[in-house]
């Protein structure tokens, strides 16, 4: 079965890459969260595009729990969290790397996964594939996320950039193999879930510990 | 009634597999029920107990469970969703193996920790849920047939690993969990994204092929495109090294060793890094069928003497003592890639070999160590002196450890090193071997300078004055020399010989790397 409308992967695409931006570009907690929660919702529905062009109902499932874990569990748990931190830790207000210069080196990530996606995957065979447009976007998102994670200093933005990475993944994953079988998805979420709680423990521990949550504070093990 | 009978014993072969691969399901319940108990009960005694017994329980399943690799060659269990064979058999020891002494060093080294009031009886029964958690995931990792499965696997085990270190709220153990938790889970999902495309290369060969799994991977690996095997090998020895320690990716490794608790250090550096090295080693194997060895074995050169070079310069400059045992896991590491990378049967004899090796002295060290600097109250080496004196036995197994990890004959890291070695001039690797030897050279004088001082100085002169005098046991108490006996044994024992059956298990898992050669 094909895709209905092409567009709509089209549209799922940049919609994908929009919210990936919204975090590169906002500076405050409830920013990320919101943009992150935007892209998990999209990419529930591209995996239930999959589903349908693939006729696969494991991926049906994988959509729901998407849906369910990573748009209203995860935001939801971070924000009750994060409830007790000061204020001054959930904005980032002196990036390692400036916001505009951020964007611009986001925008060259996208354009490097697109030539990657070329590069590695000989194109005969991605013909197979009901949703290859996503291949280049799930990259896209990979990357912009690992930046994320090293060009900030808040431990927030980095957790955030973890989830955009894992949803790179999700969506890479799903759009190369057609999913994979469900306990794996499943064991992969779960992963996901438990990883976000012992982090989210690990953030009040420093918040409590340290009084910041600024890593660039964190410099006690050192070989010297 | 018969049919009911029948229908029931059905079921049951279903539910539970015959034979030995029964075993496949028991070992990973054990654990897991060790788990639930611990939660359940909630008490100090009892959970302590609970654990004894899960761990040795385990010991037996693995001793079964070996024993039925050597007869059958694999076991299986539901459609080879579990799967075994001597590959995953000889990390499945020690595992086992070192869980069972660390297990019962726990009993010691927390209870100290117990009494001194660093940890309460909330901390001691979240320790023992963690400690059967993590054996719980690291068994999973070699009984897992999907690659998916074993990511999973290693992904669960950083998350476990993570929580135990939290254990403690110091300063340096918040930052090196959270350390540990980025790099290593953004290094995994690097590894996932290499899986991925190995399975995309497996389906898009052979339309036909149950993706993920190892044994279709392994099987069709000669038909693979090989430039996307080349990128996803790239990927996983990226993730999984990051997991394993190998350099630059190592970076977490020592913070994160250095500031866990001691059993949990021991378990780490000895059974942890076993698990990833060995995911590199199946896909390594996959990679050799499509494009033959040496495209892998020159990348795995490469990050094994970047790791060895790594370590040793910190070894020789190290202050802290578990940070020293962290760095040399990174060296030996480095020493089993090269072993591999090397190939032939003495390579790959000899780098398996080390696995075991290292297993066994690493373990020790820590256990030495912590029981050290529990007395003296402090890591810091230069503080420590005249360990002998204070403690005679822990001083003897810590400096018979200490020359046993830094490869002085006739211990039995030697004897593995040796071999890889022979291997390394064997197959004409000239310049790399000779480059292994003088970092061994540097990686032995390190430890050299730091041990002698500590363990032969005058007591009096060192910054940290050990408290209360020591009997029979450094009045440490059976549970904490008793695993360190057991070790120091070993230690010396397979520098002289090689247990039969552990030789046919090792001659067979060299025999799972022809797979992917056999079909090039």
């Amino acid at each position: 079965m094909q895709i209905p409308q092409p567009d709509i992967v089209a549209l799922s695409s940049v919609a994908l890459l929009v919210s990936t931006f919204g975090v590169v570009v906002r500076r405050s907690f409830a920013g990320w969260l919101s943009a992150y929660r935007y892209q998990s919702i999209v990419l529930a529905g591209s995996t239930g595009l999959i589903a349908y062009a693939t006729g696969v109902w494991e991926i049906y499932a994988a959509a729901v729990l998407t849906l369910l874990v990573k748009a209203i569990v995860i935001p939801r748990l971070l924000v009750r969290v994060t409830e007790g931190v000061n204020d001054e830790f959930k904005i980032e207000a002196n990036p390692y790397v400036s916001i505009r210069l951020s964007v611009l080196i986001s925008a060259l990530l996208v354009a490097l996964s697109y030539a990657l996606v070329q590069e590695i995957l000989p194109s005969a065979g991605l013909d197979g594939l009901a949703a290859a447009a996503y291949l280049p976007v799930s990259l896209s998102l990979f990357f912009i996320g690992l930046f994320v994670m090293v060009s900030r200093r808040m431990a927030l933005n980095q957790v955030v950039g973890l989830l955009i990475i894992e949803n790179g993944l999700f969506l890479f994953t799903t759009a190369l193999t057609n999913g994979v079988s469900l306990i794996i998805e499943v064991g992969i979420l779960a992963d996901i879930l438990v990883g976000v709680m012992i982090s989210s423990l690990l953030l009040l521990r420093m918040n409590q510990t340290f009084d910041t949550l600024d890593i660039g504070r964190l410099e006690k093990l050192k070989d010297d | 009634m018969v049919v009911w009978s029948n229908l029931l014993t059905i079921a049951g072969e279903v539910i539970i597999p015959s034979g030995w691969s029964a075993l496949l399901l028991t070992v990973l319940l054990t654990p897991a029920a060790a788990v639930v108990l611990v939660t359940l009960t909630h008490r100090k005694r009892i959970a302590e107990a609970v654990t004894a017994v899960s761990v040795l329980l385990i010991v037996f399943q693995v001793l079964g469970l070996v024993a039925g690799v050597i007869d059958d060659r694999q076991l299986s269990a539901y459609g080879e969703l579990l799967y075994l064979d001597a590959l995953g058999a000889l990390i499945l020891i020690p595992i086992a193996g070192v869980g069972f002494v660390a297990a019962l060093y726990s009993v010691n080294y927390m209870g100290r920790q117990y009494e001194r009031g660093i940890v309460d009886d909330r901390h001691i029964v979240r320790y023992y849920q963690g400690f059967n958690g993590f054996m719980l995931t690291m068994l999973l990792v070699p009984l897992a047939n999907n690659m998916g499965l074993m990511w999973v696997a290693i992904e669960a085990t950083t998350l476990v690993s993570v929580f135990m270190i939290m254990l403690y709220t110091t300063e340096g153990a918040i930052e090196a969990a959270w350390k540990y938790l980025m790099i290593a889970t953004v290094g995994l999902s690097l590894a996932l994204f290499g899986i991925v495309l190995f399975s995309y290369a497996n389906t898009s060969a052979v339309p036909s092929s149950s993706g993920m799994d190892w044994t279709s991977m392994v099987a069709n690996s000669g038909l693979l495109n090989s430039g996307v095997v080349k990128v996803a090998f790239v990927f996983v020895l990226v993730g999984l090294g990051t997991k394993a320690g190998l350099a630059p990716m190592h970076t977490w490794l020592p913070d994160a060793h250095g500031e866990a608790p001691t059993p949990v250090s021991a378990l780490l550096s000895g059974v942890l890094l076993n698990c990833a090295i060995y995911g590199v080693l199946r896909f390594y194997i996959i990679t050799s069928g499509t494009v033959g060895t040496a495209f892998p074995g020159e990348l795995l050169t490469l990050l094994g003497l970047l790791s060895m070079g790594i370590a040793a310069a910190s070894i020789y400059f190290q202050k802290d003592m578990k940070r020293l045992l962290a760095y040399s896991s990174v060296e030996h590491m480095g020493i089993v890639s090269i072993a591999v990378a090397f190939g032939g049967f003495l390579g790959l004899f000899a780098a398996l070999l080390h696995i075991i090796n290292h297993a066994i002295a690493k373990p020790l060290m820590f256990f030495a160590s912590g029981t050290v600097s529990q007395r003296y109250g402090t890591k810091t080496m230069v503080e420590i002196k005249g360990i002998v004196k204070v403690m005679p036995v822990t001083g003897t197994l810590l400096l018979l450890g200490g020359l046993a990890i830094a490869g002085m004959p006739p211990f039995n890291i030697f004897l593995s090193e040796f071999l890889v070695m022979t291997a390394g001039f064997g197959t004409g690797q000239f310049l790399v071997t000779s480059v292994m030897i003088i970092l061994l050279v540097v990686v032995f004088a390190g430890f050299l300078r730091h041990l002698v001082p500590m363990v032969f100085g005058n007591p009096a002169s060192g910054k940290a004055v050990p408290t209360e005098k020591g009997t029979g046991t450094d009045g440490m108490g059976a549970f904490a020399v008793v695993p360190m006996l057991i070790l120091a044994a070993l230690v010396i024992v397979l520098g002289f010989y090689i247990p039969q059956p552990l030789q046919t298990l090792i001659r067979d898992a060299t025999q799972v790397f022809a797979q992917g050669a056999a079909s090039k």
